[in-house]
């Protein structure tokens, strides 16, 4: 028995212990029928191997360990981004469970989002009695400003419409009939996650400037000297979007960002739980439709969304997760055309001290070669960022990224002499990626938390960007957006490659001749 | 977009709902109209008379090969047949797998985002028999079909699907704009025809907008792949589809929310015209044996 | 300060009066049944269960997906198991369950992996049917050393009416007879994650008992052959159990599922015995390895030395006097380590009142453990449970425990707030909520990302997280000290 009260083992150590591995070794021995060891290590080995990776690449329907979610995980990020504001998912309930075990477990905050519970019932007659009911009771009970509908895979199978459900529910009284209910379909076999942000910020727009489903008069619109500003689906949209108000407010101008979920989703731990916090408010969600021009963060996250908006007037700006020197300067001096204003001082400053961080570290950074994967803007923004700092992104996959992005990012390479050998790969999941780490492997990886995987299996350290991070802590509430968000980036990657340097030469009389105090 | 007229045909299958409804497009387009149709049904046959051809590339097949709908341009899916009438056919899987209702979303949603309807003045929908899922209702809801025409008989199940889709009418007609804009007689030369279907258009709170008659001279020009309009437009046929053509013209706006009945109503409706004899309640549920005895 | 029984319930019935009232009139009438006091004597909880939820309360229920591909099938580990559908359930729930095992991922074993066929909106209006003999194709020619391959529906499958049994059937021919289980889970089946449990029951007996017939792998039985059945080895809580099983002289023959194999299900049919710690995800299968195979089944708990004890015994009863002698001597062997544990946090924890939710068995099984530590459950509730979990669970509480199935959100927040509890014991999407309240949580699913908490090396875990939880410094400072005056 190793366990003791003193000093308690849990899974961490126990499982080490003699007592465990003897259980593990009969448990395989007599029970298991597993395949010999020496099998397991010659198809560990195969695996490895450019013909693996030949079979790999030509798989047509099968998907391993994609980098992707579902279009009503971004419909949830999305709507939680206005004031006072729930979102309602209609069709099965299993579904809201996994979005909010989901974003809890990135953040570490709670969700709130209501589902409709559609049963087989409802497969068979509609859903609209379960939106008739559900809208009542999530109204009575969470005394929301605004109910953000959008739908899982089941309701678009048997094709109930939203608009007419809404109507109907009004019309019996679930809701009173001036309450706002945007709606969006957001069918998970369309897309990902990023398509499901699209369509739900393209339907809260469409809900106030619109007329509300033929229910008020459309706006007009009176244009001002106001920007909005959309962050797109963003894991660290809580340290970003402060970053970006920040900045704003440098410029001293008025803008306004739509769905901002910065604040609930960092709700302080001082005794009250707030299922609501912060938010753009309805107002000024419907007052954006005044603004001079709109900011896009994430081309890919707004592909719906940006049109929609520009053709009510307004000039649209759309930047891919702008990330580092280059891609912050082109961020800026848009926000300075639009505006007139200058750059302040401060941010240029600031541009400075990310440039001498370069400079300082760049000895380490240039020529490595890294694997990106991730969301599209997010890995063009990686991969911007990387050249700059003359490194190589030499293998860049978004199993979200479609043809469009594809061409951007070889646009990206093709203007870089440290792109010369880099190649994206559209579509793709991670068992492509871990292939391609064995057959042309690379100095770093980053990614998200499912890269820790590949990081065991290939050895090749991960920098952990992306989303979800569940297994680091409060990652989300640092920008990696602005000048300040380059050096949070920059350092992350920092670390991390010291960290593999200094394990590769530790080992006494050795290696460890250049185990050096100064870096 | 306000001169825009959406229109669809709904019907039971096999009652000459696409006959009908590329004639009458047809002849539409004659008067200068600028036509686009919808084929709504997985067999996919609502455009071959005006286009020649034995079934179009359909929307989903398209899409399927080339991996999603976003991979397709609209020249790729529509085509162009007799004066002009630009085509599309929405298409959908072999009866009996996948989901044919999600397959008209999906090609609706498409047309719609890749701007088929700029410069229309008329937008056609063909759809299926009867509004069996959401799916097939997609033409009729809200900023879609603000008509619906019911091709229809004399014959019972005709009239059975008539009401049915009148019910997924009215479903969608107090939360949109859908209404209906009449039912359309095309002759099977049942006892009573017109008498029956003037009743049930009564019945439904709508009006018979029109009675095609029975003409050999559809299936020769069908034989050809043409509408009659084409084939033989001097022909009495083709102004029968002419006139039906001007009272749709002129029909607009004048849409109502229809006025379902009840099985038994249906039954009634029959019976009182003669269709259907009276149910002996005595004899029901008694073999041929025991009738017999 | 404390109150009495009467004052409870009568707090307890004022609560739920109140809680009920900002529901519509037929909501509250409906979650009115779900709602109640338990009063000793009676023979369940007093409240409905296994009912749909209430669209838009916020249920914390899951679906039979969940159930079938997250608890029972997931954990098989040298099998493939295919998210059959859109990407999203596979992901969400793809590694998150913390079922540990032994074996090289990718290669030999799968569980932490997520195989799905990624539906588009093509193989909605086409079906998938094609799709899936392709993925089966791929996964044979990519991963040679799986074992078998299981078919998890996602909601669609359902509504298009693909075949995936014949599919399953076709494909298990093609190659010489593998092991193909296509699994009806789609998750607008049934009320929540219960009804995937029982179609992963049954899913095990139609495609890998009825299909195996004899074909089981090479097997000498013993006298003393149990498998041990529902213990998903949360954080290794089935290897803390098995230790124990093995001590006393058994042979544990299979783990289901957690750490399992398919030789290993394959095999149970010969167990003398099969222990059941998940009554409601395994019982079916428990009832047909009885009918079938005449095995008999016996309930255990395995969280904290009281129960441990006595299922220790009662599993003993089942055989000779040389198994009843081992569990004397586990138990007595593991007295001291008890005691030092008990020793040493009791004193810290007793007392303190603890308010569960939780799915499975838990509501129930855990407040043994918490009551050896000297705390005192004032409520708990079943996200899945059926009127037998609340029968069983009659044994474990105390008269005016507050008793509330499937919980809704604001329900559960209004609860904690009124009753106060030291700690709350529930799932993810709560935690955050109660801690910011300034109430300490620890998640009763995942064991928080510890354990094992299963026997007795897993009490000590037990404890020691109670205590970290409960008696964290941080509780301390939720309020600002210029505002705690107030």
């Amino acid at each position: 028995m190793s366990q003791n009260a003193e000093k308690v083992l849990d899974h961490f150590n126990l499982f080490r212990e003699p007592e465990y591995i003897n259980l593990f070794e009969s448990k395989r021995k007599e029970f298991e029928f597993m395949p010999p060891d020496q099998q397991v290590e010659e198809v560990r080995e195969w695996a490895k191997t450019e013909e693996y990776k030949e079979k790999n690449f030509a798989r047509e329907a099968l998907v391993v360990n994609p980098a992707k979610a579902c279009q009503p995980l971004g419909a949830v990020f999305a709507a939680v981004g206005f004031e006072g504001t729930i979102p309602f998912v209609h069709g099965s309930q299993g579904c809201v469970a996994y979005y909010r075990s989901h974003f809890s477990r990135h953040f570490k905050e709670p969700t709130s989002c209501v589902s409709s519970s559609m049963t087989e019932d409802a497969a068979v007659f509609g859903g609209l009695n379960n939106m008739i009911d559900g809208l009542a009771n999530t109204y009575n009970m969470y005394k929301p400003k605004m109910i953000a509908v959008s739908t899982t895979c089941m309701a678009e199978v048997i094709g109930d419409d939203l608009n007419a459900f809404i109507k109907t529910s009004k019309e019996k009284g679930s809701i009173p009939a001036d309450f706002d209910v945007p709606f969006a379909h957001t069918p998970a076999f369309v897309g990902s996650h990023i398509t499901g942000y699209d369509n739900v910020m393209k339907g809260i727009l469409q809900h106030f400037w619109d007329g509300k489903s033929g229910t008020v008069e459309p706006l007009v619109r009176q244009p001002n000297e106001s920007i909005n500003f959309l962050g797109g689906f963003d894991g660290y949209t809580v340290g970003n979007l402060r970053e970006i108000k920040r900045i704003f407010n440098l410029f001293g101008i008025d803008y306004t960002i739509i769905g901002d979920n910065s604040d609930v989703w960092d709700t302080p731990t001082d005794g009250e739980f707030r299922m609501y916090d912060g938010g753009t408010t309805l107002e000024q969600a419907a007052n954006a439709l005044h603004a001079k021009a709109t900011i896009s963060m994430q081309e890919f996250c707004t592909e719906k969304t940006l049109p929609f908006i520009a053709e009510h007037g307004q000039e649209v700006v759309a930047l891919n997760h702008p990330i580092g020197v280059k891609g912050t300067d082109r961020f800026l001096m848009e926000i300075s055309r639009l505006t007139g204003k200058p750059i302040p001082v401060e941010l240029e400053k600031e541009r400075g001290r990310l440039v001498d961080a370069i400079a300082d570290s760049t000895a380490h950074i240039h020529g490595q070669k890294f694997a990106i994967y991730g969301d599209p803007d997010l890995c063009y923004g990686l991969a911007e960022f990387l050249l700059e700092l003359g490194a190589e992104p030499t293998h860049v996959l978004a199993t979200n990224g479609g043809k469009a992005w594809e061409t951007k990012m070889q646009a990206l390479f093709d203007s870089s002499p440290f792109g010369k050998n880099c190649k994206v790969y559209p579509g793709r999941d991670l068992w492509h990626m871990r292939s391609l780490l064995f057959t042309e492997p690379v100095d770093f990886l980053i990614g998200n938390t499912y890269g820790k995987y590949l990081e065991r299996d290939t050895g090749t350290p991960l920098i952990r960007i992306g989303f979800p991070i569940f297994d680091r802590h409060h990652k989300h509430r640092y920008p990696v957006w602005g000048y300040q968000g380059g050096l949070n980036v920059l350092v992350w990657i920092l670390d991390r490659m010291f960290e593999a340097i200094d394990a590769n030469t530790n080992i006494p009389a050795k290696t460890d001749y250049s185990f050096d105090i100064i870096r | 977009m306000s001169s825009l007229r959406q229109i669809a045909f709904y019907g039971k299958g096999g009652i000459g709902k696409s006959t009908t409804s590329q004639n009458t497009l047809a002849a539409l387009a004659e008067m200068g109209q600028k036509i686009l149709i919808v084929g709504c049904d997985p067999k996919a046959d609502s455009t071959r008379l005006i286009l020649h051809a034995k079934a179009q590339d359909t929307i989903l097949s398209l899409a399927a090969d080339a991996g999603s709908v976003e991979d397709l341009e609209l020249e790729d899916v529509m085509k162009v047949g007799f004066r002009d009438i630009r085509c599309v056919e929405s298409g959908g899987p072999e009866p009996g797998v996948g989901c044919a209702g999600r397959g008209v979303i999906t090609s609706i949603n498409f047309l719609e985002e890749e701007g088929a309807y700029d410069g229309i003045d008329y937008v056609s929908y063909d759809v299926l028999g009867d509004v069996v899922c959401g799916g097939f209702a997609m033409p009729i809801r809200e900023n879609k079909a603000q008509e619906i025409y019911i091709v229809m008989s004399g014959e019972m199940m005709a009239m059975y699907a008539a009401n049915n889709i009148s019910k997924g009418i009215l479903k969608y007609a107090n939360s949109g704009g859908v209404r209906l804009g009449g039912l359309i007689c095309n002759e099977r030369k049942t006892d009573k025809e017109l008498e029956l279907a003037e009743s049930l258009a009564k019945k439904l709170g709508t009006q018979l907008i029109y009675f095609v008659p029975r003409d050999n001279i559809v299936q020769h020009a069908e034989l050809r792949r043409m509408t009659v309009i084409e084939y033989a437009p001097d022909s009495v046929q083709a102004g029968h589809y002419r006139n039906l053509a001007q009272k749709i013209h002129a029909n607009s706006g004048n849409g109502i929310i229809p006025t379902p009945i009840t099985m038994d109503e249906l039954e009634d409706l029959l019976m009182e015209h003669g269709v259907m004899a009276q149910v002996d309640e005595s004899q029901v549920g008694k073999t041929a044996a025991e009738l017999a005895a | 300060m404390s109150l009495t029984v009467e004052q409870v319930k009568q707090r307890n019935k004022d609560l739920i009066k109140e809680v009920l009232e900002v529901y519509p009139d037929k909501t509250a009438k409906r979650r009115a049944k779900h709602l109640g006091t338990f009063e000793e004597g009676k023979p369940d909880c007093g409240v409905k269960s296994n009912i749909k939820s209430i669209p838009g309360v916020m249920t914390i229920r899951g679906c039979a997906y969940a159930g079938s591909k997250g608890v029972v099938w997931g954990p098989i580990k040298d099998m493939i198991h295919i998210s059959h559908g859109p990407v999203g359930c596979g992901q969400y729930s793809w590694a998150s369950r913390r079922n540990y095992y032994i074996g090289t991922t990718g290669i030999d074993t799968f569980v932490t992996m997520q195989f799905t066929s990624d539906f588009q909106e093509k193989d909605i209006v086409f079906g998938g049917d094609k799709k899936l003999e392709k993925i089966i194709d791929e996964i044979e020619e990519l991963f040679p050393l799986n074992h078998g391959i299981t078919v998890q529906s996602e909601c669609p499958i359902g509504l298009i009416g693909d075949d995936i049994e014949a599919v399953s059937k076709k494909k298990s021919k093609e190659y010489s007879g593998k092991t193909i289980v296509p699994v009806r889970c789609e998750g607008f089946r049934g009320v929540s994650q219960s009804l995937g449990h029982h179609i992963a029951n049954d899913a095990v007996r139609d495609w890998v008992f009825d299909k195996a017939g004899d074909k089981h792998p090479e097997f000498q039985s013993t006298p003393y052959d149990v498998a041990i059945i529902g213990d998903y080895n949360i954080g290794g809580d089935a290897w803390s159990s098995r230790i124990l099983l093995e001590e006393m002289g058994l042979r544990v023959i299979a783990q289901w599922s957690g750490d399992g194999t398919l030789a290993e299900l394959e095999n149970t049919p010969k167990a003398k015995l099969n222990v059941l710690h998940c009554y409601r995800s395994m019982n079916y299968i428990s009832r047909h390895l009885e009918e079938k195979y005449g095995v008999p089944w016996v309930e255990y708990n395995f969280f904290g030395p009281t129960k441990i004890a006595e299922s220790l015994r009662k599993i003993a009863s089942f055989f000779d006097d040389k198994i009843k002698e081992g569990a004397e001597r586990v138990i007595a062997k593991y007295q001291p380590l008890m005691d030092a544990v008990i020793a040493k946090y009791r004193p810290r924890l007793e007392g303190k009142k603890v308010m569960l939710f939780v799915g499975g068995l838990r509501p129930r099984h855990v407040i043994g453990a918490y009551e050896d530590l000297g705390m005192e459950i004032v409520g708990t509730g079943y996200e899945f449970g059926h009127n037998d979990d609340y029968q069983r669970t009659t044994h474990y509480v105390k008269d005016g425990t507050l008793i509330y199935d499937d919980v809704t959100g604001y329900e559960f927040e209004k609860f904690v707030e009124a009753i106060q509890p030291d700690l709350v014991g529930s799932g993810i999407k709560e935690k955050y909520v109660f801690q910011k309240m300034g109430v300490p949580f620890r998640q009763m699913h995942s064991w928080d990302y510890s354990g094992p908490y299963h026997g007795y090396d897993g009490f000590a875990i037990f404890a020691r997280d109670m205590d970290m939880a409960i008696n964290n410094p941080v509780w301390g400072m939720t309020k600002a000290p210029w505002k705690s005056a107030a």
